[in-house]
């Protein structure tokens, strides 16, 4: 995100308790609701949501009735094949998304908080550029995932802070932005001098660091994080992670983590949605996915770790290559790498149902009770639902 | 993966170092500072060997690359390519970069965005020779190799058309489709999805194997440097803190900074494990005197902090710069103190 994007008035104050709505306001509120149509502790609710690029007979479909959602405060994970869609269902859902990406069809809707008057909830679908700028930066933020070329090169760090805090802050002093810029960079972990630097004296990591520190910049509700860790090495990872999480305890904010990296997104996620070729596949907890997948996609990129232990074999991972999305294959899209696939998956979509007597879903002909299909065990596995570890506390200091 | 037959040094290093000069904060009369990004490297880019370089952020990973590279002149050292010594200060020439070809870290920044794929394939092609009519056979080929069907959808694409895994495989393609000896892959894979990440992986192997390429493969996925290296170089603050031949230097860490290193990597199969305290932020905690891991180090002595380290042998084809190793007795007891998981099963 170049920081000229951020265009929000209001600004909220920084010691906000999570989940609760601050004074300032948010901007225009699109609606007030009661009743049914409360989200309550829900802070993303995002149905049948689908998104094109082009139009007509050229329209690529790259997010193919999605639904997702998360509760404030907690991190849900997206998981995926290169080119599945999952950045462009995040910029869908946020507006960010450019000509030639349409959205087809679908809600998603964002709870801003509660107050006297009731639930604040905006729909993101349908709302202006002037609503989305009361909220962009401010209730939701993102870091893009280019965020390595994102920051304008000829501009000094401290000065693409000074920008934004000059156009969301005007009642700061010059002194009072330096000291918030140089208190940002202190929350992840970089010393003051860094604000005198332009971004290509710093290494990738610092410019990481940074573009966390500006999308916390107006404490938003939701941080989205398009693999933010994916160019860095492991124990800045380790330490960015262990971070992001200490300020997420201190401030509360839900977030939305895209990474290729299923084991990392195992130890931080709370719930982990699996996309392939822009539609949802599998829908478990963190452990779950982890111990007991159910969808051979899933099961296909948790053996594609190359393992730190033990004798050097050659791994395939999965076979084939992902499909490109204007020459779908027919039936499940997955079928043609698909060791498991049978006949009905040539041609019958699975529709991604809720596996009976749990709280996960997947998409696959195998786990609907057909008749003469047997459940491999590698995909009949029982999750022993070990403890989650804990990024924030796990980085002794 | 075997270290069987050893075949000739295709780009050969020794002593590279670069430094740069940035300002110190406190802006008082522009007083400056100088960051050694890379400190007396050494290294053998052999035909037919992966070399790994793993370490941390700002360690100086891509200035090395660059340096090897030529498109960053190093302050001192010596490059030999192919047992020709290269006259460093002077401009790289088209016959260097025909031999060696760097693949960047961030695939976004190393595309022309207002220009199709078959531009950004198409152009190195022509300059390094590839007649009008043979180059985009040769570009529909580089792109097949990195499994991109069909080509002709990518070579039409405009960068932005493409997801940031189908973005660094072209980039891949463009490299190889010159046909170089030596394959400079700064995080070739970080961007991409773990499926594809070891087609590339595979591939890079093969390249190795089969064409005898020599590549320097940087990353910070200490399995994936496991999965394909030959020997693998470990980097802290410009320098070589340890380097093995094979896998001991993962299997078997010695150095403090390696261990820190291989016990971050994410483990779901043991979500209860202790990592080592990461220590202060490099950035800041770089020693000026003595090892420069001495600020962070939980092992830390005196000595650490007056007099750098020599590298000392730790085992076969294995050495540590690290005090530790200066006698027996301190370097068994690390050993004890950090091995980890032993006995553990793989995690998948
Ligand atoms: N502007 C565009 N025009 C046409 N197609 C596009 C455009 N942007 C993206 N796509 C296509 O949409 C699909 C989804 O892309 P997206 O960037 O969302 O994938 P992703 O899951 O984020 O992948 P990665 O993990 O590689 O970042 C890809 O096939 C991509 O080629
Ligand atoms: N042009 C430059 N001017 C000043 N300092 C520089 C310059 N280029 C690199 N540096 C410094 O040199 C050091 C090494 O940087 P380098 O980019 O090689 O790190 P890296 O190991 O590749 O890190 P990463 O894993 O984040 O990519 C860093 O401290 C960086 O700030
Ligand atoms: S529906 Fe069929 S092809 Fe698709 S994942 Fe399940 S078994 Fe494989
Ligand atoms: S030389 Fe000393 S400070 Fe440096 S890594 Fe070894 S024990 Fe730690
Ligand atoms: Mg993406
Ligand atoms: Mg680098």
């Amino acid at each position: 995100m170049t920081t000229d994007s951020m265009g929000v008035d209001d600004v909220v104050a920084t010691e906000v308790p999570p989940g609760a709505l601050p004074t300032t306001t948010y901007g225009p509120i699109v609606a007030t609701t009661h009743g049914d149509a409360a989200m309550g502790e829900r802070i993303l609710d995002v149905r049948n949501f689908s998104v094109d690029y082009g139009w007509g007979e050229n329209a690529v479909r790259a997010v193919d009735d999605v639904d997702v959602h998360l509760d404030r405060s907690t991190v849900l994970g997206i998981a995926g094949e290169s080119g599945s869609g999952k950045s462009t269902l995040v910029y869908a859902i946020t507006r960010l998304l450019r000509a030639p990406g349409v959205i087809r069809g679908g809600e998603a809707r964002f709870n801003l908080g509660t107050d006297d008057e009731g639930e604040h909830i905006i729909d993101l679908v349908n709302a202006s550029e002037r609503e989305l700028r009361g909220v962009r930066w401010s209730s939701i933020s993102i870091v893009l995932q280019s965020a390595l070329s994102a920051l304008n090169p000829v501009v000094r760090v401290g000065s693409q802070f000074e920008q934004v805090l000059k156009s969301h802050r005007k009642d700061m002093s010059k002194d009072q932005r330096r000291s918030r810029a140089a208190a940002l960079l202190a929350m992840v972990g970089l010393d003051e001098d860094r604000l005198d630097r332009y971004p290509h004296e710093l290494s990738g990591g610092q410019r990481q660091r940074i573009m966390i520190a500006l999308a916390l910049t107006l404490d938003p509700q939701l941080v989205i994080m398009d693999e933010p860790t994916t160019a860095l090495d492991v124990v800045t990872q380790r330490e960015i992670i262990g971070e992001l999480f200490e300020l997420r305890a201190q401030l509360g904010f839900a977030m939305i983590f895209i990474t290729h990296d299923l084991s990392l997104l195992t130890e931080l996620a709370d719930e982990i949605v699996v996309m392939y070729a822009g539609a949802l596949v599998e829908r478990a907890s963190a452990r779950e996915l982890y111990e007991a997948p159910r969808h051979p996609y899933s099961l296909g990129l948790l053996n594609s770790f190359p393992p730190m232990h033990g004798e050097r074999t050659e791994l395939t991972g999965i076979p084939g290559s992902p499909p490109d999305l204007a020459h779908l294959p027919t039936g499940c899209s997955f079928h043609p790498r698909c060791p498991y696939a049978m006949a009905r998956c040539t041609n019958e979509t699975p529709p991604l149902v809720e596996i009976k007597g749990s709280d996960r879903s997947v998409a696959c002909w195998l786990h609907v009770g057909d008749a003469g299909v047997a459940v491999p065990v590698e995909l009949s596995r029982v999750a022993t639902g070990t403890k989650k570890f804990d990024p924030a506390t796990e980085v002794a200091r | 993966m075997s270290d069987a037959t050893k075949g000739p040094v295709q780009l050969a290093a020794r002593n590279l170092t670069r430094h740069f000069s940035v300002r110190t904060p406190g802006r008082l009369l522009n007083a400056r500072r100088v960051v050694r990004a890379v400190d007396d490297v050494s290294l053998d880019l052999v035909a037919g060997e992966v070399v790994a370089v793993v370490g941390e952020s700002g360690s100086g990973k891509s200035v090395l690359a660059r340096m090897l590279a030529r498109i960053v002149t190093p302050t001192s050292g010596d490059l030999v390519l192919q047992g020709t010594p290269i006259a460093i200060k002077s401009k790289r020439t088209l016959a260097y970069a025909s031999q060696v070809q760097l693949v960047l870290q961030d695939p976004f920044a190393s595309m022309n965005p207002v220009h199709r794929m078959s531009h950004n394939l198409l152009r190195p092609l022509r300059i390094h020779g590839a007649s009008k009519a043979d180059a985009p056979a040769l570009a529909e080929a580089a792109l097949r190799r990195v499994s991109l069907e069909p080509p002709s959808r990518f070579l039409e694409s405009y960068p932005h058309e493409l997801s940031g895994g189908q973005l660094q495989r072209v980039s891949i393609a463009r490299a190889l489709c010159i046909e170089p000896k030596v394959l400079l892959a700064d995080e070739p894979i970080s961007m991409l999805d773990v499926s594809v990440r070891l087609g590339v992986l595979n591939l890079l192997r093969g390249l190795c194997d089969d064409d005898r390429l020599a590549i320097l493969y940087i990353t910070h996925d200490i399995a994936s440097a496991r999965y394909i290296a030959d020997s693998i170089i470990v980097m802290y603050a410009g320098q070589i803190v340890e380097q093995s031949r094979g896998t001991s230097l993962v299997d078997e860490p010695k150095h403090p900074y390696t261990q820190l290193l291989v016990a971050s990597v994410p483990d779901p199969s043991d979500p209860t494990r202790d990592v080592p305290p990461t220590g202060e932020h490099a950035q800041i905690a770089v020693a000026e005197k003595g090892c420069r891991f001495n600020p962070r180090c939980p092992h830390v002595m005196d000595r650490c902090r007056e007099e750098e380290p020599p590298a000392f042998v730790v085992g076969e084809n294995h050495t540590s710069k690290c005090w530790l190793y200066a006698d027996h007795e301190a370097a068994v007891e690390v050993a004890l103190s950090t091995r980890r998981r032993e006995g553990e099963t793989a995690t998948t």
